[in-house]
Parts: structure tokens; sequence; C-alpha cells
């Protein structure tokens, strides 16, 4: 007979396990102080404040240029009939032909903004090459893509300028004496690392809402159901993307002597992988390929086109492998953090 | 020099090097504290006494030598977690934080419970009269208080072993002297290692010290022994008859010096059962008086402070043999 207590598990191990002194429960109560002691700092703020106020800004731009191109829609005489003359592609003396198609009735003008050929489609689909990908892209609000382009590309900036002297910072400060009685360093290190990524994840939250409050404000047809959903799918790929960048963040926070040095090595780490990626993209049919892949394969930035992909059985595994990328970065700087001197 | 389990040591460093490059600032460092002591480690600027106490609280590693910490060998956060505190020297506790929320953390961190947790630091903040700056953040605190939490955490749950390097330093003398009374309190209950430049402090506060200098331990025993407490009586005179012969005539066996600038006979002694400190210092004076001496001062021993200058400027001596 399966009786329940066949399957209970025991309490005080349990208990111990989430409440007692325990790896997990020490990891815990890092992360929980690290994210406070953020939040209530002027300089984190600062910076955390600087990167939503440019994405505010610049989805304040976005949102402009398609309240402009809704508003030519509407009125396609306008553009059919616009400037005459020798432009590109047009013929002196006749005028040129409309930029983009009027909306179907069915369809918002969002859906109008993301068909190919636009240059806005260009830009967003410029990293896709699936068709299904490119199916499900369109259904997306316009706000939500921009929204995702943008954190793919400066979410690691700011991880490096805002989370790579967490560590470093302790020591210069030499504050993790008082810790390092108390807790193993992997336990410090991986709670660092945990408060950093709770709250690098809530920014890039709050950065979406922020784009979506900024449609809804300016953009007619804008629907929050839809941005929601959107964002929902969204906003974790981004939160995943960042995690190897932190873990190269924690690496290089471990190991350095001050916030300032940290900072630099991440910001130096982040640029050198951009630029091996590029190089690796080069020279991919080359003799050295596959060993350029194997490289490539441990760089985040080889992941990042998969986290377009509609489903979650594609984007899933690759999500798992960005965060298994953070976790191993932070163990590498964990076998030098655990000998090094505090 | 073990230090087991059922050791009576608290601290055994064994040989201990350490060099930063090419500074050295362990040079083969032996020490032992007795468990229960309040032990006193004194010596000059870059002597090693933030090097041994950050090799004892495992922030850095020796580069030879042998550490035992309470018998469970180096420090080990998951071995010594709770038993072993310290108030490092310059460290900084998080700016943004109250002072209340800093106490828990590293209370709930040692392994303190939920539920005690609140209780312990509210014995912590009065300890330390922080009581009313609990909601505070750290960051609005004077260096004074800054330096009562550093105290208050070491002290946070039933550590076995504490290290406060330069404790008092920064306090206002009201405040010193009850952090000094409330480590003398502690004699006999754990092990408390200070390292001052005041050495007035250690020698009242202190039952064990150890000089360092050079990275190597100079002298170390009972403050008793070490300022020659039980083995040296110094008298001096004032103006009048010196009767030297008849103070050697009485002491026998015993050592008598006549310093004649400062007017100071010193008798150095050994204590044997029976024959204490004060029983030489009596014959002594009988003997002084009879003859017709006007005695100015009597002394047991030369403070701390006096040993310390003692202390040669060139490479450290051999340990002396007891000492």
């Amino acid at each position: 007979m399966w009786g329940a207590a066949q399957f209970s598990v025991p309490r005080p191990f349990f208990t111990n396990l989430m409440f007692g002194p325990t790896p997990l429960r020490d990891t815990a109560l890092v992360a929980g102080f690290e994210l406070r002691e953020m939040l209530r700092s002027r300089k984190a703020l600062a910076i955390l404040a600087l990167y939503l106020l440019a994405a505010a800004f610049t989805s304040y731009i976005f949102v402009s240029v398609l309240e402009n191109i809704q508003a030519a829609v509407r009125n396609p005489a306008a553009l059919i009939t616009g400037p005459t003359g020798g432009g590109r592609g047009g013929q002196p003396g006749r005028p040129r032909g409309p930029v983009f198609a009027p909306s179907p009735p069915d369809k918002p003008s969002q859906g109008i903004l993301t068909q190919r050929g636009s240059p806005f489609n260009r830009v967003i689909f410029s990293q896709v090459a699936d068709p299904d990908a490119r199916d499900f892209l369109e259904k997306q609000p316009p706000i939500i893509l921009f929204f995702a382009l943008v954190s793919f590309n400066f979410f690691p900036l700011l991880i490096m300028i805002a989370s790579a002297e967490t560590v470093a910072q302790e020591h210069q400060s030499r504050g993790v004496r008082f810790v390092a009685m108390r807790t193993g360093r992997a336990e410090f290190a991986l709670g660092k690392a945990l408060g950093q990524a709770a709250l690098m994840a809530a920014v890039t939250l709050l950065a979406g809402l922020l784009c979506l409050t900024i449609a809804a404000w300016k953009l007619e047809d804008f629907t929050w159901g839809a941005g929601l959903r959107s964002l929902l799918v969204f906003w974790p790929r981004v939160a995943v993307f960042g995690l190897p960048f932190l873990g190269i963040a924690m690496l290089c926070s471990m190991n350095t002597g001050s916030a300032m040095m940290a900072r630099a090595a991440g910001l130096i780490g982040l640029a050198l992988l951009f630029v091996a990626h590029q190089l690796v993209e080069k020279y991919a049919d080359s003799a050295f390929g596959p060993v350029l892949g194997v490289l490539d394969f441990l760089a985040p930035y080889s992941h990042r086109d998969d986290l377009w992909l509609p489903s979650w059985n594609d984007a899933g595994p690759q999500m798992l492998m960005l965060a298994g990328l953070g976790l191993g970065y932070v163990c590498v700087g964990l076998l030098f953090y655990r000998r090094r001197d505090l | 020099m073990s230090a087991g389990p059922d050791s009576d040591l608290a601290l055994a460093f064994r040989a201990v090097r350490k060099s930063y490059g090419r500074i050295r600032a362990l040079q083969g460092l032996d020490l032992a504290v007795p468990r229960g002591s309040v032990f006193g480690l004194v010596g000059p600027n870059g002597a090693g006494k933030t090097t041994t106490f950050s090799i004892c609280c495992g922030w850095l590693r020796a580069d030879e030598g042998d550490v035992d910490v309470l018998g469970g060998g180096p420090f080990d956060a998951a071995r010594h977690r709770g038993r072993v505190t310290a108030l490092p020297q310059d460290s900084a506790l998080g700016r943004d934080m109250t002072v209340r929320e800093q106490l828990v953390y590293l209370g709930r961190l040692q392994g303190i419970g939920a539920r005690e947790i609140r209780g312990e630091v509210e014995r912590i903040l009065e300890l330390v009269d922080l009581k009313d700056r609990a909601r505070d953040r750290v960051r609005t605190l004077s260096h004074g208080m800054l330096r009562r939490v550093g105290i208050g955490q070491a002290f946070l749950g039933d550590p076995e072993l504490v290290l406060l390097d330069e404790a008092t330093n920064g306090l206002d003398p009201r405040q010193a002297h009850g952090i000094r009374e409330f480590i003398r309190a502690q004699r006999g209950t754990r092990t408390i290692i200070v390292s001052s430049h005041n050495l007035h402090e250690i020698e009242t506060v202190c039952d064990h010290v150890a000089l360092i200098d050079r990275g190597r331990v100079v002298m170390a025993g009972p403050i008793s022994t070490v300022t020659g407490r039980d083995a040296e009586v110094r008298i001096t005179l004032a103006d009048g008859p010196v009767p030297l012969a008849e103070t050697r005539a009485a002491l026998t066996g015993d050592t008598v010096e006549w310093d004649a600038p400062a007017r100071t006979l010193t008798l150095r002694f050994q204590e044997k059962p029976g024959r204490a400190a004060e029983d030489v210092t009596g014959e002594a004076l009988r003997a002084l008086l009879a003859a017709g001496a006007r005695i100015s001062s009597v002394a047991r021993g030369q403070s701390l402070e006096r040993r310390y200058l003692e202390m040669p400027a060139g490479e450290p001596p051999p340990l002396p043999p007891g000492v």
C-alpha cells in the first residue's frame, strides 16, 4: 500500500536544508542581502536608472517613428502622391510607389511594420533566417521585438558595468572578511551571483514594462494584453541570455582586487567575446572551423539566435545551455577564488 | 605544540611563514594561545600581527608551517563557523544597510536561528551601546560607532575564539573602558586574542602576551612572567643611606643590583612555594628600613611598555627559557 509515510520527506532534513546552516541557506541569505544592498546603493541605483532611462528614451524614439508610420499608413494617398523626382528607384517626373502597404482591416498596424522588406523588418530579421521564426515574430508587437533586440545587445554591457564589481568591491573594502568567517567562499560568490541575477532580471522586466507603457501612451492601436503576453515570452529569454555574461562578470569580480579593475576586466572580456564571435562567424568555413566552433560554443553570442525561435522546445535548450554557461563561468572563477588571499 | 580537540590550546602556530612577494611577513612564527585566556599580541608596525590574525581567520593562507585553530586544523568556515569570530582591522561593513540588518545577516550566516537572532542582536546592541542607532544606515555612523558595531558582531552567538585587532582604536575613553571591562570579564569563558599598540591596555586586560617583531615571537608567556611581576621587585630610595651589603645579606641566593643614577635597587628572585614576591619584598624592606634607608617607591616587575622598549631593534633573540 502506498502510504503517505512512504513518500514523506524527513522533515528535519528538509527543514535543515532550507533553514539550517547549509550551503543552500547561506547562498540564499547572501543573495537576499546582496539584493537589498543593491537596491539601497546610490551608485547601483544610478546605473540602473540610467539603463531604464536609456530604454525609455530609445523606445520613445522608436514608438515615435511607429506613430508617424501609423499616421502615414492611415493616409496612403499621402505616400503615393508623395514627392516626385529622381530619388533612388524612382523615375524623374513620376510619383514613387508606396513605402508601406496599407494595413489590412483585421490586422493592426504593428503587423505591417514587421512585413518583410520594411526597414524595421530588415533590422529585426537580419538575425533570423528561420521562416517559422519570422512568422512568429510577425505576430509580436514591434515594441517588444525592439525591446528584445536592444536588450540582447546592451544588457551584457549593463551587467559588466553594474555587476562586475560586486565581489571585488567587498575585497577592496575588506568587508568580505566579516562574511568569510561565517560561510564558504562558494556560497558567498554564488549568493552574490544569484542576487545580481535577480536584480538584473527585475531591471530587464522593468525596462520591458517601461517600453510597453510608452507604446501604450503613444500608439493608438496598442493592446496591453498582446504586449504583456509577448513580454512574458521574451523577458525570460533576455534574462537568461544575461546569465553567461553575469558568470563572466563574477569570474572577473572574484579574481581582481578592486571594483574598477573588475569592471575593466569585465568590459574587456565582453569586447573580446564579441570580436571572437565575429571572427568565428567569418572563418567558420576555414580549416579552423571546427576548433573555432567549439570556442564559439562557449561564447554566449553563439546561442543568441535561437532565442528568437517561437517554440520553447527550440529556445528552451538554448536557455538551459546559457544558464549552464553562466554557472560554468562562476565555477571557473571559484577555482581560483577559493585559493586566493582575501 | 599540536592543539588537538582536547588540547588546552585554542590556537597553535608552528614555524609559520608567509610572504607577500619579496616581503617576508612571518618568518617561522611559533605561537601557543591557551584556551580561556585573554591573549595580547604586541609588536611594532609591520611585525606580522595582522598577518597572524588573517591566517588564523582563514583570510590568508600560510606558505609553510602548521596552523591549528581550536584543535581542528587551519581555519575552515564549515568547521569553525560561529566558533571563531574576529574584528578585522580596516574592514568596512555594508554602508547602505542598517546596523540591525547587518548584525542579523552576520548572525544568521554564522548559524544563529531565525527565532533566536532578534534577541541576540538586541543583546549585542546593548553591549556596544548602539540601541538608539540600530535603525540607522551604517554609512551614517561615526568611526567610533563603526568600531563598536565591529566589536558587536565579533561577540554574536557564543564564539570560542575571538580575535580583536585594535579593538578600542577610535573609541572615546568611557567606551574604551567599557569594552576593556567586557573583554576582561570574558576571561575563562572564551579565548580572546587582542592586538593593540596600547600596551597599558594589553597589560590591564590580558593574562598572556606575545611580543612579535619581524615575523617572529620574541617573547611570550603569562603577563606576570613577561613583565617580571613574579620575579623582580624594584625599590627606589630617597636621599640617604644605601645599605646594599645588608640587603644582599638578607636576600641570600637572590640577585640585588643597584642603579646609582636612578637610586633604584632591583631584586631578582625565583618564586618558590612559601616564598612569593610579597615575602621577598618584605625581607628586603625590613633590611633596608633597619639600616636607615628611606623608601621612595616599591614596584613589582617592569611595565609591558618597558619590556617592549627593551626589545632589541636588530635580529630577534632566541626565546628565553620558560618564556
